[in-house]
């Protein structure tokens, strides 16, 4: 027996595998059952085979360190995390309005401003929002739809209450290893998805490969759909690749286009230009168009905002849609989906304290020591503030941040993010704390909104820390969404069978 | 078909043929070496000219041909763009780059090669392992190949993969008859000495290029000068001979958009190939044909990224 999960000291946090140290919850336990049969040889054999399938499959991603980029493995734990479909369900569903309430937001802020006129979300926030495209204004996208793609991490606190923690509008990543991390786990322990029924993940590339067809502005069967990438040297390049390969379409670089006098898009085949319908673009905005935006980038291409406002080329997700996924303007987002659908959220948001408020930013400098200080534009947990971990100077210094800029951070109470077990290097296992990112799909209404079956669960590996972003030493599960009302309860005489 | 990626599949093919080439040609050249009498006027720099990385390697190790610097530059040195570690490396970049236009199964294979060259490129080194390692590194280039072959659709962009490939062999192919021939027409020390050992050289010739019992069959007489120029030029079977890769390279015509430039180098070269009267030129002019017909392979190297590449 290589694990002893009577040992799993699991007691001060939420556990996403177990009630108490030995007591699997019942959505986990055939997994723990079998782990527990497992010999320590054999445990160790199959984390070996789970590091040969990621180097094997070239599973990595890039970090940008020392002035040099580095192609490193994925980091990855083979002990999956586990949610009960009937949980998942729910979650889904608050997903999907959320999104749909985004959506709404970003058009009526590129158009009529209506909820600025009626007063529920500040001009002044919108006036001084680095993500805000004054370019995009009047424009209308296919369906209404701005972020096509949405990666929204959600969070478990102490009492098991899951929250929205962010939403990521702009080019989130991570969907590949999501996929990756299922076949990996497939060829680790094909056992397991024999004796029960783990929802597949692997529809996601079909999925977005509708949606990016059903936004071409031209009437096509087969409209010409590309992925725009900035190169091997971005850290989500393997995802770009991948994701291309899954849907049978080309991996373009800005080089590779170019707009004409008839404001179309064009790639550079060696039959000569080719149109091009819909660009999956995963180039920030700043870098689409040098004569709309960055003029130095090379990454994008000229005339393609012009292209996309005359309507002779899909973007996706749209430019400008990143105004909704500051930080800031996060604090809003259940006031959206009162104003937009009339309903109340499904999922929560974390309680938040925005600084451009005098009462919530004194309490915020006031608890400095207690609170998670984010910027509103930053990602990938760059330039945030764990107010508990801080130094004082590093306490100090966000002080001084906080009171030159308000607008630019808000706050949260420190969550005791949920756990799993996460096998260590000595063959042990210990808690980690973890995240879950679902991908949404958007096509326009609720109904039509598509979720990822699970999504991407980062670990924060080192012990007792909060941060999962890879990039910053995180690693990964696989998610299952176990449809356990399907499991025999006899687990019991099951488990001595291996 | 994007012209970006057409351009680095047609390099990918390259690279692998180079890094193939350049194992097998370490591989004979050992073995070479261990017939010839101590004290002979050859050793390890015609690798080095070969492959025409001779200012390159001096440059990097001064006059110093010995073994261990050859094999060090030719196998692993990082500095040789040629090298095979080098090409490895460049060629699995470049799969990055194209892999969603491959099948998944080549990365793993060419993936699973890289590794094995930074794990077990300076055990190498030393003579009794370096057998094994190019045998593998030979094997695993072979596979990679054929994985490409019977699991890519051969559409338009294996087209590119196929020219790069031979068109890289009918260039390594050249290189080795011109090296080798130079260097053995011009014995510095006593001919008389030397004359028997012609023809161990002419045979390794032919099996730095796995030519020897092709030759064999095919020629039905003994290993010789006249006989091997004339099989590495102009057989039309033999996969490695300058005439049938450049048939090859032909023969994806069909698949291929047209490019009058292209067609015209290749058909010049060929005629160039095909009609050399050999005999001829093993008495006199056999350096210069063979670099008329590296020009032209150059020309037509550059008539494919003019017409497909650089649109």
């Amino acid at each position: 027996m290589a694990i002893d999960w009577r040992q799993y000291r699991c007691e001060n946090f939420y556990d996403e595998l177990f009630q108490a140290p030995g007591t699997p919850r019942p959505a986990a336990r055939t997994l723990a059952d079998y782990l527990d049969d497992l010999s320590e040889p054999e445990l160790a054999e199959r984390r070996l085979a789970a590091e040969l399938a990621i180097k094997v499959m070239g599973i990595s991603f890039t970090v940008y360190s020392e002035g040099k980029n580095v192609d490193r493995a994925w980091p990855f734990d083979i002990i999956p995390r586990v949610i009960p479909l009937s949980e998942w369900q729910k979650t889904e569903a608050g997903l999907k309005q959320r999104v749909h309430a985004l959506n709404l937001f970003i058009q009526d802020l590129y158009n009529d401003q209506k909820i600025i006129k009626d007063g529920i979300f500040p001009a002044e926030l919108l006036r001084e929002s680095v993500n805000f495209r004054k370019q995009c204004l009047g424009v209308k996208p296919a369906h209404g739809v701005w972020a096509h793609i949405c990666g929204s991490d959600l969070v478990r606190d102490k009492d098991g209450t899951m929250y929205v923690l962010e939403d990521n509008l702009r080019v989130p990543s991570g969907v590949s290893y999501m996929v990756e991390n299922r076949l990996v786990t497939k060829r680790v322990f094909p056992e397991l998805f024999e004796s029960q029924t783990i929802l597949p993940v692997d529809d996601y590339p079909a999925q977005l490969y509708d949606t990016l067809c059903a936004i071409s502005p031209r009437p096509l069967d087969q409209p010409n759909v590309v992925l725009l990438t900035p190169g091997i040297f971005n850290s989500a390049y393997f995802e770009h690749s991948y994701l291309a390969q899954q849907m049978g379409i080309e991996l373009v670089e800005g080089s590779d286009l170019f707009v004409a006098d008839d404001d179309c898009v064009y790639m550079r085949t060696i039959y000569g230009p080719k149109r091009v319908d819909v660009i999956y673009r995963r180039i920030d905005d700043l870098f689409l168009d040098p004569e709309a935006f960055n003029p130095d980038s090379i990454l994008g291409v000229p005339g393609l905002m012009r292209a996309w406002i005359n309507n002779r080329v899909a973007l996706a997700n749209c430019p400008g849609a990143g105004v909704a996924d500051d930080k800031v303007v996060y604090a809003f987002v259940p006031k959206m989906i009162k104003y937009y659908l009339d309903q109340d959220p499904i999922i929560p948001n974390v309680p938040s304290y925005l600084c451009m408020d005098p009462s919530d930013r004194s309490y915020v400098l006031a608890n400095l020591d207690k609170l998670v200080v984010k910027p509103a534009n930053e990602s990938g947990g760059y330039g945030m503030l764990i107010g508990p971990r801080a130094s004082k100077d590093e306490l100090d210094k966000f002080r001084k941040l906080i009171e030159s800029n308000p607008r630019n951070y808000m706050a949260q109470p420190t969550l005791a993010l949920s756990t799993a077990p996460t096998l260590m290097e000595d063959g042990s296992v210990e808690p980690r704390h973890l995240d879950l990112r679902p991908f949404i799909l958007s096509r326009g209404s609720v109904d039509s909104t598509y979720v990822t079956t699970g999504g991407l669960t980062r670990v924060a590996m080192v012990r007792g820390s909060l941060v999962v972003n890879s990039s910053q030493g995180g690693g990964a599960k696989d998610t299952w969404i176990v449809d356990f009302d399907d499991v025999p309860t006899q687990t019991q005489s099951q488990g001595g069978a291996a | 078909m994007l012209s970006r990626v057409a351009s680095n599949l047609y390099w990918l093919g390259r690279y692998l043929q180079r890094a193939e080439n350049t194992a097998r040609l370490v591989n004979v050249n050992a073995l070479l070496l261990l017939d010839l009498p101590r004290g002979i006027p050859f050793g390890w720099q015609p690798l080095v000219q070969i492959t025409g990385s001779d200012d390159l390697f001096r440059s990097i190790y001064g006059d110093d041909f010995s073994e261990s610097n050859v094999v060090r530059f030719l196998l692993l040195d990082q500095r040789n763009p040629g090298s095979i570690h080098s090409s490895l490396h460049a060629a699995r970049e470049i799969l990055r780059t194209v892999r969603d236009a491959m099948p998944r199964e080549v990365w793993e294979k060419l993936n699973d090669l890289h590794y094995f060259v930074i794990g077990q490129g300076e055990g190498a080194l030393t003579r009794s392992r370096r057998g094994a390692f190019l045998q593998r590194v030979i094997d695993g280039t072979m596979l990679v190949y054929s994985v490409l072959s019977f699991n890519m659709s051969q559409d338009v962009g294996f087209q590119f993969l196929r020219i790069g490939t031979n068109l890289e062999q009918a260039d390594m192919t050249t290189r080795i008859l011109d090296v080798r021939s130079t260097s053995l027409l011009d014995p510095t020390g006593r001919p008389e000495q030397l004359a028997p050992l012609y023809n161990i050289q002419w045979m390794s010739v032919l099996r730095s290029l796995t030519a020897y019992q092709m030759y064999r069959r095919h020629v039905k007489a003994r290993v010789n000068r006249t006989g091997v120029l004339r099989f590495l030029l102009q057989n039309r079977d033999f996969p490695r001979s300058v005439t049938f890769c450049l048939s090859r390279i032909a023969a994806t015509r069909a698949h291929m958009p047209e490019s009058r430039s292209v067609e015209r180098t290749l058909l010049r070269v060929r005629a160039l190939v095909q009609d050399a009267n050999v005999d001829k030129l093993v008495e006199g002019g056999l350096h210069e044909f063979i670099d008329e017909v590296q020009m032209g392979i150059n020309d037509l190297h550059e008539a494919v990224t003019s017409s497909f590449f650089t649109v």
